[in-house]
């Protein structure tokens, strides 16, 4: 049995060397948010916000759940598992927050799956403005 | 009149005291080297980039190929003037176009080394059509609807002009994943 069970796990770990390993959500950054976002997330000003202060969005359920639902990131061509990493990451490593709960597949699926229709006035009415 | 004359004298002489030939060029010296290093201060350096200065992007080892020339490695997803045929470089403007704040990430195989790398496609704006070089590949574009993977956008539509004039291929870093997944 003890045998199988080696056997099995070599044979997963060579499964996964050949499908290749999941690329790190900072090289997902670069792909997918960097042509807008810019590689350290300043933005463009006047044209793309920068991702250096979302903090406040984490403070109420509609604020989080915008920065899953915005258009940007609901359209990613990522799955849910690595979005809700990518998504831990950019609140880490841009805007020093710390997401409690971090996001998870679960919820960003859930999240992604309700299309906001005024993304603007989704952003306005989750800052309270 | 003499009083005046008197003045300027004494205060030109005390001047002379207080100072010397070289204290002037010291400072003078000082004015010069502090000139030639304003350029390199954040301010508009996407205007300002000299066309042939090498970006950090340029000491990936191995560059087989020809930036002037379509097959150039990175050029894999380029659709529009390579600017290095426009006085630029593969990763510059050429002088007196900006680049644009926004535009498209892809990667590239670079037969070199073996590796992929992550490659931002921007446009230079603000000056005529480039004319020369004009590239139309198209490895892992994708149609219009996915908006941030297309390059028929005129991505001066971030920029100070909507004039389209070449497109730069700038390495950001590498892919493990390459675009299109293989």
């Amino acid at each position: 049995m003890k045998a199988a069970l080696a056997v099995s796990g070599a044979a997963a770990v060579l499964w996964a060397a050949a499908a290749g390993a999941t690329p790190p959500p900072a090289e997902d950054y670069l792909l997918h948010c960097s042509g807008c976002h810019h590689a350290d997330g300043a933005g463009v000003p006047g044209v793309v916000p920068p991702l250096t202060g979302l903090a406040p969005f984490l403070a109420t359920p509609a604020g989080r759940a915008y920065l899953v639902r915005v258009p940007g990131v609901a359209q990613a061509a990522l799955d849910d598992a690595r979005l809700a990493a990518l998504l831990n990451w950019v609140m880490r490593e841009m805007s020093g927050a710390d997401p409690r709960p971090e996001y998870d597949a679960r919820e960003v699926g859930a999240l992604r799956a309700d299309p906001l229709r005024d993304a603007r006035a989704a952003r306005a009415s989750a800052l309270g403005r | 009149m003499t009083e005046i004359d008197a003045r300027i004298e004494r205060a030109v002489r005390a001047l002379a005291r207080r100072t010397g030939r070289r204290a002037f060029l010291a400072r003078l010296g000082a004015l010069l080297t502090g000139a030639a290093g304003l350029p390199l201060l954040p301010v508009a350096r996407s205007a300002a980039e000299s066309p042939r200065a090498p970006g950090p992007d340029e000491n990936i080892p191995g560059k087989p190929g020809d930036p002037t020339d379509c097959d150039y490695w990175r050029h894999c997803a380029m659709d529009g003037f390579a600017c290095a045929c426009c006085g630029g470089s593969a990763s510059t403007c050429p002088p007196g176009a900006e680049k644009s704040p926004v535009g498209w990430v892809g990667s590239c195989h670079n037969p070199a080394d073996g590796k992929d790398y992550i490659i931002s496609y921007n446009d230079c704006c603000g000056k005529g059509w480039c004319g020369r070089c004009g590239c139309n590949r198209n490895e892992g574009e994708r149609p219009d609807y996915h908006w941030v993977r297309n390059n028929d956008i005129n991505w001066c539509v971030s920029a100070k002009s909507l004039v389209y004039h070449c497109s730069v291929a700038i390495v950001v870093g590498q892919a493990t994943e390459p675009q299109p997944e293989r």
